[in-house]
């Protein structure tokens, strides 16, 4: 039996559901801040939560679409940039927060479907080397274009979320608590996209483009819509994110971020919404807790090693570790499953794969 | 007038031209074939029909109208549907989830549910196979799913690319027999077979396709009699 099904079945009946284990995460999350003994944790968490909000808008184009973005950092930047231009000093602008939100994700949706447009012919490796190049000239773009973004040092004293008189200040609980609100709206639209009849497209072009289309699938606005979904929840973190430090600038978004938030996918399970959520967290924790930390153990055995430093480095290893021993992911959807483990589960479903992949060939 | 007329099509994949002005009609509820060597251009003429190849020049009149600029997905929803050659089977979704893709278009759940039952009906097979995934079947299951799959745009053309391609003789016969039932339940069919006898067995006519330009064409009976379609496709004077 898995991990994951011996601590489903020793829950009691009720929370056994899917609906149950989604209420019993969120009281979890509800209490875990008051759990740690000093704001560094809630700091963490808050953090943590932005990056879950990310990954889960990548999980549409990655997971559901199968659309490989390499550069989705893009979006995180234009969503960040777009709040702090309307909520600073920088032009006087200063729209409330809330409304912000949707403005943000609406940018970012539009530009989605902007970057996303040139991309509809291109597939597989070609797809990922242009959403690179994206990647990299969005955050170029906000550093040159210094007049209106601040340039290197970015757009400073951003306004704060406030809920009538209270305003959310510097401590990050209240910033925790509006994360954790937008993971489960985001959780709920894409719980539903992936069922509705988008999702279905979505899924049929990530299994076969060409059968997608011989469906009726308008296979042109079905990627642009994977593109806008996933690019809106990178406004609402964006959102999130920069009110929180205050503060955006272009070195926030650079490549490893994209890596970032894709090894969450990868490390969770691709298509599979708690799955991103846990990879998600779970790479944010070792990137804030366990890597510093271990840092300090070698230090203290007079080993002189910083592992901050090489976080890339054992972020690879994790990485090629999973491809080798689990690569569905920890938490997996069913059909990345049955693709990638058909061989070990019934050799004579594998035998029919194999026999499907080479007459499809020729 | 003809329910798919096809007039002077061109199609060109770069400087490449796959089909050099080919005419051809498949009249309401005939089985239609196409044969040809590879590379004849007998994808290319369905892939046009379905819009997935844009032509170069020409007309494509379905039921009177031209359909040769509309977009694949408005094809289908016009009442045009494709099975690809090398079927193109979602491999990892169960057969439920192909044949709920194959109604993609549609919306009425009561008419999707009688589409249903009714391919499960031609297709018994598959309902054992209901909940099982399209990867894990045999090529003679999935080809009848692709098949099945493409009838639930319930389209009044159904174009069928290479159904027999790899599968035993005996699965070739279940396959023409099953495109013979389908066509008796009303459905005009447009069909490309490398298997020249057997097409020409069962449809009322058929043309001839040679590096892109149709050579012979008329009833199937007289082309399966001709000297040269005998020559050529079906094996000498057997």
């Amino acid at each position: 039996m898995t991990l994951a099904a011996r601590i489903t079945s020793s829950l009691p009946a009720p929370l056994r559901t899917q609906r149950g284990k989604t209420a019993l995460a969120f009281a979890v999350a509800l209490v875990l801040p008051f759990l740690g003994h000093n704001g560094g944790f809630t700091n963490f968490l808050a953090d943590a939560g932005a990056f879950v909000l990310l990954a889960l808008g990548l999980n549409i184009v990655v997971g559901f679409a199968g659309l490989l973005d390499l550069g989705y950092a893009a979006f995180f930047a234009i969503g960040s940039y777009s709040f702090a231009m309307l909520a600073s000093p920088q032009f006087g602008i200063h729209l409330p927060f809330w409304l912000l939100l949707f403005i943000a994700s609406g940018i970012a949706a539009v530009f989605g479907i902007l970057l996303g447009a040139p991309t509809l012919r291109l597939r597989g490796d070609y797809l990922a080397i242009v959403t690179l190049g994206f990647g990299e000239i969005v955050p170029q773009t906000f550093l040159n274009l210094s007049q209106w973004t601040g340039g290197p040092n970015g757009i400073g004293s951003l306004d704060q979320p406030a809920i009538g008189p209270y305003k959310f200040g510097f401590d990050a609980l209240p910033y925790y608590f509006m994360v954790l609100g937008l993971i489960a709206l985001a959780v709920w639209v894409a719980n539903n996209l992936r069922t509705s009849r988008l999702g279905r497209a979505w899924m049929a072009i990530r299994e076969d483009e060409l059968a997608a289309a011989h469906m009726g699938i308008n296979t042109t606005t079905t990627k642009l819509a994977a593109f806008a979904m996933g690019a809106s929840f990178s406004g609402l973190a964006g959102c999130a994110l920069a009110s929180k430090l205050q503060l955006v600038s272009p070195d926030q978004f650079g490549f490893n971020v994209s890596v970032f938030i894709l090894a969450m996918l990868v490390l969770g399970g691709m298509g599979n919404i708690p799955g991103v959520i846990v990879g998600s967290l779970i790479l944010s924790a070792l990137e804030r807790f366990v890597l510093p930390q271990g840092t300090n153990f070698l230090h203290s055995l007079h080993l002189n090693l910083d592992l901050t430093n090489s976080r890339f480095l054992i972020y690879g290893v994790i990485l090629v570790m999973m491809m080798l021993f689990r690569p569905e992911g920890l938490i997996p959807s069913s059909q990345r499953k049955a693709e990638l483990h058909a061989a070990d589960d019934d050799p004579t479903a594998a035998a029919h794969e194999q026999t499907l992949y080479t007459e499809g060939v020729a | 007038m003809a329910l798919l007329e096809i007039d002077n099509l061109v199609a060109r994949y770069g400087r490449i031209t796959a089909l050099e002005g080919i005419s051809l009609t498949v009249e309401e509820g005939e089985i239609v074939t196409l044969i040809g060597a590879n590379g004849a251009g007998k994808t290319t003429t369905l892939r046009a029909i379905s819009g997935l190849v844009r032509p170069a020049s020409g007309a494509i009149h379905f039921a009177g109208r031209d359909i040769s600029r509309l977009a694949p997905n408005e094809i289908v929803r016009a009442g045009i549907s494709h099975s690809p050659e090398g079927r193109h089977v979602f491999p990892r979704m169960t057969v439920r989830e192909n044949l709920e893709l194959g109604a993609y278009t549609r919306t009425s759940k009561a008419e999707i549910a009688e589409d249903t039952a009714r391919v499960l009906e031609i297709f018994p097979r598959l309902g054992e196979r209901f909940e099982q995934k399209a990867g894990t079947m045999s090529g003679g299951e999935q080809q009848m799913l692709a098949i099945a799959r493409a009838m639930m745009s319930r389209p009044r053309v159904l174009l069928l690319d290479e159904p027999s391609l790899g599968l035993s003789p005996k699965l070739v016969q279940t396959i023409f027999a099953v495109i013979r039932d389908i066509n008796a339940r009303g459905t005009t069919i447009l069909l490309i077979e490398q298997n020249a006898r057997q097409a020409l067995a069962v449809a009322a006519r058929g043309y001839v396709l040679e590096v892109g330009t149709i050579v012979h064409s008329g009833p199937a009976a007289d082309l399966a009699a001709s000297e040269a379609v005998r020559a050529a496709y079906l094996g000498g004077a057997a």
